[in-house]
């Protein structure tokens, strides 16, 4: 940040906004001992004033998302350790931390497109590696890896980064075409769309179909600007031929879902069955009224019953008990997050193109699980974003606000040569006298002859 | 829920919302320090033809007949994907894309070249000027 007041003004309000919070809780509540609101509030503030100190010596362009990362990560705690009481949870301490570390290692990996587009193949390798420990080692048609009783990682949502990562490191690469039988292939279109068949199968496979719009969300984001990117040929035909794809892909993953799917997701009516398919998102309704504008006070909810509370419907446990205005204010701010490219835009295609796949990733994972949670769509059983408890969501979500802020800070180097890679030679001057179009030559300094005036338009993609 | 519990939900929640609202004030304000960044990792260059300055705001500058050209010039001596400049290390680099009348630096024919200030860009029958940015009024 170039002006440290604006870097020390910033911290003060994250901090500002904290105490307010913890405030909230000792004030309002439901705790039978005041040292666990000590604990917490140590834990908070402290986890806020460490990171602000460390955050400056990766001298970074600008740290706004980090504030923002952090704003929503001590949030997500404060949340999370109230549920039904307040009571310092140390596991969700922990995947903060592991989000925090994941997204300083997400800025050092995609800050430097050169390199990384160098490295596009091992992105390959990763996803297909990916794929194999899932067939390999999750249960039977499950998404979870067991690590021990209490402790389990789910290997998909790790695809979703390396998909971001796949469609923006292939954006630039479409002049490159490759003669297979009659046809004109560029492998880094093909790619991508292999890739994100085989995913969406995996998640067929595992069970997992509320992820699907997630990545589809991802690849629909890149194939877009794929297709208007300036070396692509841009037409309305592949815009409208995508929609219309879409749509009828849409219409038969309906028709085609399993039983299971119809039954308890897609066409379930909630109140007639209240006790058994519908309960989840019955209490989450009633939790959302019962809490009001500012909520029953932090742990004097009764949504802490209800499976998956921390989770699935974390967005009605908020409500509940911190009201729906501080819900909306936690989903506004993962929103301003995201939002930040537009301010502050990205000055590479790569950078741009990550972003919007982030941005696509976030926002459909944050309305899958909000209006999931109000019963507007189907109930997924995605989680919200840095607030939901789970490790791998947490740790995934880290690196890809990493990712934002590698865009938000990047740096242009120049690719290293190869050993066996020579330099571009000049066309010797005898050989361009052949050319008829060849201009005379102009000394640098000469003055140009008047032209005809050229009608150039600048179109600033950025935007 | 008494008043004086009200009044603290909805400081907590004024606190959030102000934090939200100063982060997206420092973020825009971040801008022009950005602007100011870009200039010095591209050197503040810009192209330039006779009176008109075209200011290089992006890491790749596509410079063509095409629609969705940075820089698009109507020409038929120009291809649609003409040539490509690169910037890295606050050096600009430009780069024949295949074109059918080829690229010129200081009435060289070139595939590839590392630009210096003032050197002459020949792109079909045109010729454009690698220079630092000007303000204009």
């Amino acid at each position: 940040m170039s002006n440290p007041f604006s870097y020390v003004f910033s911290c003060i309000f994250v901090l500002l906004a904290h105490g307010a919070m913890l405030f909230n809780v000792f004030s309002n509540g439901n705790y039978d001992d005041v040292n666990s609101v000590v604990v917490l509030a140590s834990v908070v503030i402290g986890l806020d004033l460490v990171y602000f100190t460390i955050m400056p010596f990766f001298r970074q362009q600008t740290y706004a998302v980090d504030f923002m990362l952090i704003l929503i990560l001590n949030m997500g705690l404060i949340f999370q350790s109230c549920f039904g009481g307040v009571d310092f949870q140390l596991k969700h301490f922990i995947t903060v931390i592991a989000a925090l570390i994941s997204c300083r290692i997400g800025y050092l990996v995609c800050r430097d497109h050169r390199w990384i587009e160098d490295k596009k193949k091992y992105i390959w390798i990763c996803i297909g590696i990916l794929m194999g420990i899932i067939l390999l080692f999750t249960g039977s048609r499950s998404m979870w890896i067991s690590l021990g009783e209490s402790t389990s990682i789910q290997p998909s949502e790790f695809m979703k980064p390396l998909l971001v990562l796949a469609c923006a490191t292939s954006i630039t690469e479409q002049q490159k075409k490759h003669k297979f039988l009659c046809f004109n292939i560029v492998y880094e279109n093909i790619i991508p769309f292999g890739i994100i068949g085989a995913i969406c199968l995996f998640q067929w496979w595992c069970r997992d179909l509320g992820s699907i719009p997630t990545f589809g969300a991802i690849y629909v984001s890149g194939f877009l600007l794929r297709i208007c990117y300036p070396k692509g040929k841009f037409s309305k035909k592949p815009i409208i031929i995508a929609v219309a794809s879409l749509a009828v892909l849409a219409v038969i993953a309906v028709m085609l879902a399993p039983p299971y799917v119809k039954e308890e997701r897609l066409f379930v009516d909630i109140w007639a069955n209240k006790y058994t398919t519908g309960h989840q998102q019955c209490q989450a309704l009633i939790a959302i009224a019962d809490g009001g504008w500012f909520g029953k006070g932090p742990g004097h909810g009764f949504l802490h019953t209800v499976f998956a509370y921390q989770s699935d419907i974390v967005f009605s446990s908020i409500s509940e008990e911190w009201g729906l205005l501080c819900a909306v204010m936690s989903v506004f701010v993962l929103l301003m997050m995201v939002a930040i490219p537009l301010v502050n835009p990205p000055r590479s295609y790569y950078h741009g193109s990550m972003c919007a796949g982030i941005a696509a990733a976030f926002s459909v994972q944050m309305a899958l699980n909000v209006f999931g949670s109000c019963n507007m769509i189907p109930f997924t059983g995605v989680t919200l974003p840095f607030i939901s408890m789970g490790g791998s969501s947490m740790v995934v979500s880290g690196l890809m606000a990493g990712m934002l802020v590698a865009a938000q800070s990047p740096v242009f180097k120049a690719p290293k040569r190869k050993k066996n890679e020579k330099k571009p030679q000049p066309v010797q001057p005898v050989q361009m006298q052949n050319i008829p179009q060849a201009p005379p030559p102009v000394q640098p300094q000469q003055e140009i002859p008047p032209q005809p005036p050229i009608n150039y338009t600048l179109t600033d993609r950025r935007k | 829920m008494d008043a004086e519990k009200l009044i603290m939900c909805a400081i907590s929640a004024a606190a959030l919302d102000l934090c939200a609202l100063v982060l997206m004030i420092t973020s825009y304000r971040e801008k022009s320090s950005g602007k100011k960044r870009w200039k010095k990792i591209s050197a503040d260059m810009e192209l330039a033809d006779r009176d008109r300055g075209y200011p290089l705001e992006c890491d790749e500058i596509l410079i063509g007949r095409h629609e969705n050209a940075d820089i698009r010039i109507h020409d038929m001596s120009v291809s649609r994907y003409h040539a490509i400049l690169n910037v890295a290390d606050g050096k600009w680099t430009i780069t024949d894309i295949g074109s059918k009348s080829g690229v010129y630096v200081n009435g060289i024919h070139v595939e590839q070249k590392r630009l210096r200030e003032n050197d002459v860009i020949g792109i079909g029958d045109r010729r454009l000027i690698f220079r630092k940015r000007r303000d204009r009024r």
